[in-house]
């Protein structure tokens, strides 16, 4: 049955452990490469067992609290400020304590969002190929494009289009002025002027004669996206290793994960940003469970803490998401919707929460931590939520 | 449009059929509504899942092989 080449009376003893796929498999490699007997195969299942059951999270035990210290104590040594990226080509990405309390904050945007675009194979081993998508989604501007020049005594806008400019930013299109007939329309659809093109030179000006509109119109001029996604600022190119060969990555300043995946030559399936409610949106609320969980990983480990088990990582990406959208840790998520009145009132803004507790009647039950260590009960976790009782073991024996 | 279900981050979403769900309510002794919820516009939901189902999610765990959970179709 296994893809491992031991006896079947091996894979008998192995099976008939409570150990999962993974850990039997571990078992499996081990007896095939020392060439174990059956004899020796039973201990080493037995004993992986018992170190499996030992280790296993006992019922009633407190695993919240244990992930916040797992995760709370290695958190006190993560770096304070933001700084630049090493790794992945100048892009500016936030780390540290501030990207991990963005991530359980649930911040709309993050501080720096940014978009990893993996590349259809075709696009991804040709740099050419490359630079056609990456036009596609970084942002063009008109000060990318040519020289613009304001002549007053005419009251017109001149702009002065680079030829070569155009031709690397439009690929697909064969002739230049067709390009600059295309720009000069994009002009007159956003800032509603008439334009004259005559070659690569565009010009226009205010309907009336305005000093004011003048300027206003140059302004508005600056801001008008030609080409590629608007909040997509800059984008790099990086060539990766992978498995078979080498691909070129692209990495973005700015994210619009939802446009992104449309365009062509984006590989949909492995693309991703740093923006857990861009991915919400896009691929919903289990693929935000994933994202959640990797950014807080890879968060820790750049800062050398890689130590710290997934599990606690995963518990929290779990609450997080658990009623189908993504909830912040802290007053307006999860602590704040928190049942009880009591345990809210101990978090944050104690004094709002008991007089609306009060005007509304509410009643608590009194079955979380908090509330119970306030009216001083034993609470409800361990060894604190087992009755037991003295008394015979069985009616039968009292009967005699 | 793009095919969510495609994409690495997404595990597959199985709607589950009455008898099913039943024995997973029985197993953990749970209400559906205990569930954790998916919302009804989520887009990798499977088209023919309505409000009240429940959708067995399979997925790639980092801990074991896979891990299966539900999670009950909510507004």
């Amino acid at each position: 049955m296994t893809e491992f080449d031991v006896s079947a009376d091996v894979e008998a003893v192995v099976e008939d452990t409570e150990l999962p796929e993974e850990l039997k498999a571990e078992v499996y490699r081990s007896v095939e490469e020392r060439d174990a007997s059956v004899e020796q195969a039973d201990e080493i299942a037995r004993a992986v067992e018992h170190r499996y059951l030992d280790t296993r999270v006992d019922a009633l035990d407190p695993v919240g609290t244990v992930s916040a210290q797992s995760i709370g104590e290695p958190g006190t040594q993560l770096t304070m400020n933001t700084f630049h990226y090493a790794g992945v080509a100048e892009i500016d990405v936030t780390q540290g304590l501030p990207r991990l309390i963005e991530l359980v904050d649930a911040r709309k945007t993050p501080d720096t969002p940014t978009m990893t675009v993996h590349l259809d194979d075709e696009y991804a081993a040709d740099r050419e190929k490359a630079h056609e998508v990456v036009w596609k989604i970084e942002a063009t501007k008109i000060l990318a494009l040519g020289d613009i020049s304001t002549n007053v005594a005419d009251m017109r806008v001149h702009i002065d289009l680079n030829p070569d400019t155009l031709q690397e930013r439009w690929p697909t299109v064969d002739s230049v002025d067709e390009i600059a007939g295309e720009v000069a329309g994009i002009i007159e659809d956003s800032l509603g002027v008439k334009t004259v093109q005559q070659g690569t030179n565009v010009e226009f000006g205010p309907e009336e004669p305005s000093y004011r509109d003048l300027l206003q119109l140059v302004e508005e001029l600056r801001d008008v996206t030609f080409k590629g996604i608007e909040e997509v600022s800059r984008v790099v190119i990086r060539k990766e290793e992978t498995e078979d060969g080498e691909e070129f990555v692209l990495y973005t300043e700015g994210s619009a994960f939802g446009d992104v995946l449309s365009i062509e030559g984006v590989d949909a399936s492995r693309t991703t940003c740093n923006n857990i409610h861009e991915i919400h949106s896009e691929l919903g609320i289990e693929a935000a469970r994933e994202i959640i969980i990797e950014e807080t990983k890879t968060t820790l480990e750049e800062q050398g803490l890689d130590d710290v088990n997934v599990r606690h990582l995963m518990l929290v990406a779990d609450i997080m998401t658990n009623r189908g959208e993504i909830e912040s840790i802290g007053r307006h998520g999860i602590s704040g919707s928190k049942e009880s009145v009591l345990a809210r009132a101990a978090f944050e803004v104690t004094v709002n929460h008991l007089l609306d507790a009060a005007i509304h009647g509410e009643v608590d039950d009194l079955n979380g931590v908090t509330e119970n260590v306030i009216v001083g009960k034993p609470i409800k976790l361990g060894t604190g939520d087992v009755n037991l009782k003295m008394g015979s073991t069985s009616r039968s024996s009292q009967a005699d | 449009m793009v095919d969510v279900s495609q994409h690495e981050l997404v595990p597959e979403h199985v709607v589950l059929d009455e008898d099913e769900l039943q024995d997973v309510l029985d197993e953990y002794d749970i209400d559906r509504t205990d569930l954790p919820k998916i919302k009804r516009t989520d887009p990798a939901l499977p088209d023919e899942a309505e409000m009240g189902n429940v959708v067995k999610i399979i997925r790639e765990s980092r801990t074991t092989d896979t891990a299966v959970v539900y999670r009950l179709v909510v507004d």
